[in-house]
């Protein structure tokens, strides 16, 4: 008997598992009693189905599919904290990247961020009678899809019309783009980064772009787990923030990047891993730990905009549910000095109103009426 | 039947087809990975895969599409319980611990029968929405008709009735377009 609480976590290779990664790496789990386990997933179904059963304690989730299990009863799992801001982008092969260019070059659109240009190319390609593009994204319920849906309608091209959507596993998009199979993707780090670097794409649009400090990763936990063991939830949720303040620091850099690097955690080159750790991914500071209820608000906006959630769902009673930053500030508080202090404390650590790329600013008090207000959506009377 | 194995080991494939050894016709085929291109040509009635392959995250986006396959998942005998778990809370009814040949085929009907009880009561309930849209367009025209044509309702009924019989369209299609023509007059869409 070590005497320590058992935890399984699980997670996927990418590099915003580094909170998990380095609480673990560093004893930092064990420092506040607990063994923990840190399991590998192949996919994020099994991440759900193993959280939902409780075979998993928690895991490394995207966040929408916290929010999608417990809508469906499909479980209720709990957010009690933000793993990373930004890391996501949507990057295109080397030829829609050159036919894009082109496209600008005729008429150079306003600010480089928006699908502008890719909607002249689409539309060229209609004319000219050819397929319609392919864009891939990791799952339905992600910030990789709303994200991608969102810069794709904003420029006028229809997510489900115009171009054609479908979901491959985050290792599968650098060979299934090098395939030709698909023309574009918006996945997480280190894949853009990948790409690039194997000379297979070219990256568009960071998430930082896309939505200063954008929401992405939670910690998704069962709803037993802060029922039954709260002390040990705390105490998980203290080694991860532990985990993310070290994972923010400039001086830690080369040491996480060579940790992620490990075959057993992204397994992916360090070169690709360090591009979105520099001035993209935020784990810790400027409050991103927090799970704010305004970001799973602009979540369940675009699930309701795209159709994916019935207009019989009480918006707030769900974000409510899942989104706990109580209990992030009790950790926090239990944690110490750590944490800038006016976090633990404030939601207005963070403008309320989140501001994305086109300028439109979301009111989390009327996410339904943002939803519906779209020319471009498929929302459920 | 026709039964795709999603694995890059072609043991599971042989235990699958071992198992469904007397079932006629029968063509068990393996793929180390998900190709779509592949899928749509075979066509399969049945995908096993992998609980270990990424590819699952493909196939779970599927499932409330019309491109949606039943799917048996199998899972390693390193995570003992973990079937019964999810089977128990009805939240992967796919998965199932272990493989025995003799398993195999009482597994994979159950996950057929209980995809085609899902994509029926899903129709059930596309239907059911339909219908419901349908009268509320009936409603709408024939208190349209009752305005503009000085109708009771039971007279404004009979006369959606009347036009649809003559165009032998269904009655909520022909308030449909009454309503569409009307609001083109009003002067809509312009």
């Amino acid at each position: 008997m070590s005497g320590l609480s058992d935890l399984r976590l699980g997670f996927i290779p990418l590099t915003d598992c580094a909170p998990l990664a380095v609480a673990q790496a560093l004893g930092f789990f064990e420092e506040e009693g607990l063994n923990v386990t840190l399991e590998r997933e192949a996919s994020w179904a099994t991440i759900r189905d193993k959280v939902a059963v409780g075979a998993l304690d928690g895991a490394h989730m995207l966040a929408p599919m916290a929010l999608a299990a417990t809508a469906a009863g499909e479980g209720e799992i709990l957010a009690p904290l933000a793993l990373n801001q930004n890391g996501s982008a949507v990057t295109v092969s080397m030829a829609l990247a050159q036919a894009i260019r082109a496209a600008d070059l005729q008429a150079p659109s306003q600010s480089s961020v928006t699908a502008a240009a890719l909607a002249k190319v689409v539309a060229a390609r209609r004319e000219n009678g050819q397929g319609a593009l392919t864009f891939a994204v990791v799952f339905p319920y992600s910030m990789h899809n709303y994200m991608l849906r969102y810069w794709l309608a904003q420029a006028g091209i229809d997510p489900d019309r115009d171009v054609r959507l479908v979901v491959i596993p985050p290792p599968r998009m650098v060979e299934r783009m090098r395939a030709g199979e698909v023309d574009g993707f918006c996945v997480g780090a280190p894949w853009n980064a990948v790409a690039e670097a194997e000379g297979v794409g070219h990256i568009l649009v960071a998430a930082s772009q896309f939505w200063p400090g954008g929401p992405d990763k939670v910690l998704g936990v069962t709803a037993g787990l802060a029922t039954h063991r709260p002390d040990e939830l705390r105490a998980c949720l203290r080694a991860v923030m532990r985990g993310a303040a070290w994972a923010d620091e400039p001086e830690n850099r080369e040491t996480l990047i060579e940790l992620l690097a490990r075959p057993d955690r992204v397994g992916a080159p360090a070169a690709a891993i360090a591009r979105a750790l520099d001035g993209e991914i935020v784990f810790h500071r400027d409050a991103a730990g927090l799970p704010r209820r305004e970001h799973g608000l602009w979540f369940l906006s675009q699930m309701t905009r795209w159709g994916q959630l019935g207009a019989e769902h009480d918006l707030q009673a769900l974000v409510d549910r899942v989104y706990r930053p109580d209990l992030y500030r009790e950790a926090a508080l239990s944690l110490g000095p750590i944490l800038e202090p006016a976090l633990a404390f404030a939601d207005a650590a963070g403008p309320a109103q989140a501001r994305l790329f086109d300028g439109l600013t979301f009111d989390p008090q009327a996410a339904r009426a943002y939803a519906a207000s779209f020319a471009i959506g498929r929302t459920i009377a | 039947m026709r039964v795709l194995v999603i694995d890059p080991d072609a043991a599971r494939a042989a235990l699958v087809a071992q198992g469904l050894e007397g079932v006629q016709p029968l063509e068990v085929r393996r793929s180390a990975v998900y190709d779509e291109a592949e899928v749509l040509a075979f066509a399969p009635d049945v995908v096993v895969i992998a609980a270990e392959s990424p590819d699952r995250d493909t196939l779970d986006s599927l499932r409330d599409s019309s491109a949606g396959h039943p799917v048996v998942m199998f899972v390693d005998r390193s995570e003992p319980g973990l079937a019964e778990q999810a089977v128990r809370a009805g939240v992967a009814a796919y998965v199932v611990d272990g493989l025995a040949p003799n398993r195999v085929r009482p597994i994979l009907d159950v996950a057929m029968s209980r995809f085609a009880l899902t994509q029926q009561l899903r129709g059930d309930l596309a239907k059911a929405k339909a219908d419901l849209e349908s009268r509320k367009t009936v409603e709408r025209a024939k208190g349209l008709l009752m305005k503009e044509r000085g109708l009771d309702e039971d007279g404004a009924y009979r006369l959606l009735r009347k036009l649809a019989m003559d165009r032998g369209k269904p009655i909520g299609a022909v308030a449909a377009d009454l309503l569409a023509f009307a609001g083109v007059l009003k002067g809509d869409g312009q």
